[in-house]
């Protein structure tokens, strides 16, 4: 028994492949990246090694960067913050109803199957100053705001449009994620605390909320990561327009790199979000842990 | 820019869809799984697609091993595409296989316009150049010259092929020369005007402004009389830039673009910030939902009779005429209006399409002998009467009974010209400054800052980028 | 025994707890209907009367959206790249998770992280290395580059799913499969594969929805528009010259139509996969 398991030929048979795959195509591009995101390159020319300039000129000189950054950290925290309460909220809901629980389930979890490509384009429609929301408001006399294009205010409207677009695909996926922790608490354990006397808003703190924790650290990292690299709803409702004020670190990225063919300074981007990510994923699985020995 | 091919191909797509659409669907139903037969035409172009193989396969059966092939790239569909001008090349492409048959072959490769550059780009680095390809003017050929990949045709143009020179129009050289080398060969031009409601005109009183007061005046009039005065699209950014351009160009041109480019002038000159000023100044006058509207929206709001004028290029003809036939009639044109103490008020703003020859060509005489095809008169005749873009070579005879009414008097305008200018974000040092011009202009028009702040964005891009 | 008994009577607080719920789930289906009802109408009835239905269902929108936008193909091809990612990212994953999971090795755990890291990184991160290499290679406009990138970015979520699944089994399995003299390759594909049906199917759910709608990546690789996966399609649609609702909106129903039908079908087996696999996982 104990030789089978350790059959080494097998276990490279059993690994190789997807780790040679791994290795070549993310890892190595990986290196690439931190070797472009140092050189002066386009499209047309070789690289050429110019030290940190494209990172300077990054963070000093580059007001679309700075936009494409608030825009990412907003659209990461407002993400993180609503798709997990409302996710959180009707997972519980639903875990305490009786009748129809799979098919508010089933429509709640649709839109995250769907192509965000193809809600991009639904949803700019209804956003469009003359259709959809404003012809809606408008048979109520109401004069709707130009929802993709107003430009004012920290925090642009086109980007609340966006995280609330991105709430209604996405917080489905995180009500699942839950409901599956939920599930997985054992009936006994409600059953015990009710006759306790608990009422249910004690038995979610007390008992649920901890219980969910570790999915929490998951659904979480997710949500985050996911939030950081969006680019299909900004790309096919506002493509980062008016004058980049919806741009987020995925466009920018896109528009440098694949239309201005600036390869070295788009490199440089990736370099950004790589270790924003990393951070993140680091601070998530951090802080919470933490709490989870707390309580 | 490149946007408004498709906006024409959606548009007059709608028409005549079903017939031409249902073919195109099992024409081009092959790829890599199932190439089967179509697999013996694509040959070495790895890149050519099923549609090209489909496209020419019939020539190539009767064709001998010996035939010379070459690959030409394009950005539009011409199997599937709807636009009058494709259409052209597509008709230019099959009359030069026919005629060369056994002698020269053209592939082609295509793509959508969006993804044009990033194909092109791709292709280059891959040592892979299409030996001829069309290309858009300002910095877009820059790029290739710059970087080697265009070939220069002087030699070819002015001793070996003097005739074929001679018959182009004058000038229309001249945004495609570094250096005195001519870098490529333009196949027709269009250029912007104000395209204006003539009966919308008469019921707000209002006559064809020649000034920019007039101007002024007449939106005044037309707004009291219920409509909206300019319909223009802040959506698409480069629509407004176009009319930001031709205020630049009327309160400080000519030469403000070449001294920008010495650097012997700023982007803060007073000339440059009073543009931004009318421009908010008209801006007003606008359509309420301009910031959104795309061009097609803004393009619509003048054919459906909503708004009074759209200053647009002459492309713009083919899709009012095919979304509205009715309007040809009331539709005029007339040039855009001076501005008292400016500049020189007859100058245009036009665009050409460009073929760029490949420096590493292997078959330079069948690239120039496609290059003559495009500029022959079977298809600068078809430029005109059927695609309604204006022809680059002298001596067509047009028959504009069967043009659209508005080229005619897009010619009579063009008649007078005493200049060319490209639009503004074509003209400039990259793409990139190209934006952020367009971008700038954005801003002004939604108030997010005054002309001189706005201004100052493109002097900072300059000082940074370009002037170093 | 008297809360029990509650639970079967309706109270208020169910009553708006269905009235919430009922609320939300007019939020999320109504979009989707009007876009439908977009769909069948012309032009000018959207402009006119949003809300109305048709007068004449507009089916040309449909034969036009398909024709056009070759979404035919473009379906034909989202098929293939993502049917053979799945494939194969499924079989590399979860050969990988079994030598993770249950065989004996020192790195096992150090691999392990070395495939998680890559849970954290976004494909964008890698585009322009992969794009420079891949187009110098010939390969930038083939449905090869984009099934290789598609695979080992499937592989993280795959190992992560499958490893929990194989450690979830009981020692006992192999041990008796052992003794019965199976080899370790027998092991893995007569017996822990064929136990880990749920775990595949959810790893293998989350697999292809990912691929299915995946854009930037299939955007950048892919110009020739015969090899262009259903969300690039898409993209034809967007932007300055988007005025066509009607037709746009047809392409739109086509491309969501197929992930609905098979939703619809096996919604709850799929809701019931993810539940249990999450569980494990």
């Amino acid at each position: 028994m104990d030789k089978i398991l350790r059959d080494k030929k097998a276990i490279i048979i059993f690994i190789a492949p997807a780790f040679i795959m791994f290795t070549l195509i993310l890892f190595v591009p990986i290196i690439q990246v931190f070797y472009y995101s140092l050189c002066d390159y386009n499209a047309l020319t070789k690289p050429e090694f110019i030290g940190l300039e494209n990172y300077i000129d990054l963070f000093t000189d580059d007001e679309t960067m700075r936009i494409a950054l608030k825009n990412s950290l907003f659209f990461m925290i407002f993400s993180a913050v609503s798709q997990q309460t409302i996710g959180l909220i009707l997972a519980v809901l639903l875990t305490n109803i009786k009748r129809g629980r799979n098919f508010f389930k089933n429509v709640y979890y649709l839109p995250a199957v769907l192509s965000s490509a193809a809600l991009g384009l639904l949803w700019a429609f209804m956003f469009n100053p003359r259709m959809g929301i404003n012809q809606m408001l408008a048979y109520f006399g109401i004069e709707g705001p130009m929802w993709l294009s107003e430009t004012s205010g920290f925090i642009v409207l086109p980007m609340w449009v966006i995280a609330f677009v991105a709430l209604w695909q996405y917080v489905g996926q995180t009500m699942m994620l839950y409901i599956a922790q939920i599930s997985g608490i054992s009936k006994e354990l409600y059953e015990a605390s009710y006759i306790d006397g608990a009422t249910k808003v004690q038995t979610f703190r007390y008992l649920t909320l901890p219980l969910v924790k570790p999915m929490m650290v998951t659904s979480l990292s997710l949500n985050c990561i996911g939030s950081l690299k969006f680019f299909d709803l900004v790309y096919n409702m506002t493509q980062g327009g008016p004058n980049h004020r919806t741009d987020v670190l995925a466009t920018h990225l896109y528009t440098q790199g694949f239309q201005y063919f600036k390869y070295g300074y788009a490199s440089a981007i990736s370099v950004v979000l790589l270790i924003m990510c990393l951070i993140v994923s680091f601070i998530v699985n951090k802080c919470i842990k933490v709490e989870t020995y707390e309580s | 820019m490149k946007r408004k091919l498709l906006s024409v191909i959606l548009s007059v797509g709608m028409v005549a869809s079903l017939l031409a659409g249902c073919a195109v669907s099992t024409d081009t139903g092959s790829g890599d799984s199932d190439a089967g037969a179509e697999e013996t035409a694509t040959t070495t172009e790895d890149a050519a697609t099923e549609d090209e193989a489909e496209d020419v396969s019939a020539s190539e059966d009767a064709a001998t091993g010996e035939e010379i092939e070459i690959t030409w790239m394009f950005w539009d569909d011409l199997e599937a595409t709807e636009d009058l001008i494709s259409k052209g090349y597509k008709e230019v492409i099959d009359r030069f296989n026919n005629d060369y048959a056994g002698v020269y072959h053209v592939n082609v490769i295509t793509t959508n316009l969006e993804e044009y550059d990033t194909k092109l780009n791709a292709l280059i680095a891959a040592n892979d150049t299409p030996d001829i390809f069309i290309c858009n003017p300002g910095p877009n050929l820059t790029q290739y010259v710059e970087a080697g990949v265009a070939a220069d045709l002087t030699d070819i143009l002015t001793n070996q092929e003097k005739e074929w020179y001679d018959s182009f129009s004058g000038g229309i050289f001249e945004r495609i020369t570094y250096d005195g080398k001519i870098m490529a060969v333009p196949t027709n031009f269009a250029a912007a005007c104000v395209f204006y409601n003539t009966e919308i005109f008469e019921e707000a009183g209002v006559e064809v402004p020649t000034t920019y007061d007039e101007l002024l005046a007449a939106c005044e009039k037309i707004q009291a009389a219920g409509y909206t005065p300019i319909s223009c699209s802040a959506g698409t950014a480069w629509c407004l830039s176009m009319v930001a351009g031709y205020l630049c160009d009327r309160v400080g041109g000519p030469d403000n673009l070449a001294k920008i480019e010495s650097h012997e002038m700023e982007w803060t000159d007073p000339t440059f910030i009073e543009a931004g000023e009318k421009l908010k100044e008209l801006s007003q006058y606008f359509q309420p939902t301009a910031a959104g509207d795309s061009n097609d929206q803004a393009t619509a709001a003048l054919y459906n009779g909503e708004a009074a004028m759209l200053i647009q290029g002459s492309w713009a003809i083919a899709q009012i005429n095919g979304n509205n036939p009715d309007f040809e009639q009331k539709c005029g044109v007339f040039q855009f209006p001076a501005v008292e103490g400016g500049a020189d008020p007859n100058r245009m703003i036009v665009k050409t399409d460009n073929l760029v020859m490949s420096s590493t060509t292997e078959h330079p005489e069948a690239v120039i002998a496609l290059m003559k095809y495009f500029t022959d008169e079977t298809a600068q005749k078809y430029t005109a009467e059927v695609g309604g873009k204006i022809p680059v070579v002298n001596g067509v005879e047009i028959d504009y009974t069967k043009a659209p009414a508005q080229l005619s008097y897009v010619q009579d305008i063009l008649a007078n010209m005493t200049g060319t200018f490209g639009f503004y974000n074509e003209s400039l040092a990259s793409v990139e400054a190209g934006d952020t011009f367009d971008n700038a202009m954005v801003d002004i028009f939604l108030g997010n800052c005054t002309s001189e702040e706005a201004f100052q964005k493109v002097e900072d891009f300059y000082l940074k980028e370009v002037w170093e | 025994m008297e809360t029990l008994k509650k639970k079967k009577t309706i109270s208020p607080i169910q009553v708006l707890i269905y009235i919430v719920l009922s609320v939300l789930v007019v939020l999320f289906v109504f979009p989707l209907v009007w876009m439908v009802n977009v769909s069948l109408k012309t032009n000018a009835e959207v402009f006119a009367s949003p809300f109305g239905l048709p007068s004449v269902l507009q089916l040309g929108n449909y034969i036009y959206a398909w024709t056009k936008g070759y979404l035919g193909r473009a379906m034909l091809n989202s098929v293939i790249v993502c049917g053979i990612t799945l494939i194969i990212s499924m079989f590399l994953g979860s050969m990988a998770s079994f030598a993770i999971a249950r065989m004996r090795w020192k790195l096992s755990s150090l691999v392990m992280t070395y495939f998680m890291i890559g849970m954290m990184i976004p494909v964008h991160c890698v585009l322009i290395p992969l794009f420079v290499r891949f187009s110098k290679m010939g390969m930038t406009n083939s449905l090869i580059g984009l099934i290789l990138p598609y695979i080992t970015f499937s592989l993280p979520m795959t190992i992560f799913l499958m490893v929990g699944f194989f450690k979830g089994m009981p020692k006992e399995l192999f041990e008796a499969a052992c003794i019965d003299g199976c080899n370790i390759y027998e092991c893995f594909f007569k017996i822990a594969l064929p136990l880990s049906k749920t775990g595949v199917c959810v790893a293998g759910l989350m697999t292809f929805v990912g691929n299915w709608n995946e854009l930037l990546l299939a955007m950048v690789f892919i110009s020739d528009t015969s090899k262009k996966t259903l969300p690039v399609t898409l993209t034809y649609f967007v932007g300055p010259y988007a005025t066509n609702y009607v037709q746009m909106f047809a392409a739109v129903v086509i491309a969501i139509a197929p992930t609905i039908l098979v939703y619809c079908l096996f919604s709850n087996q799929i809701v019931d996969g993810l539940t249990a696999g999450a569980v494990k996982g």
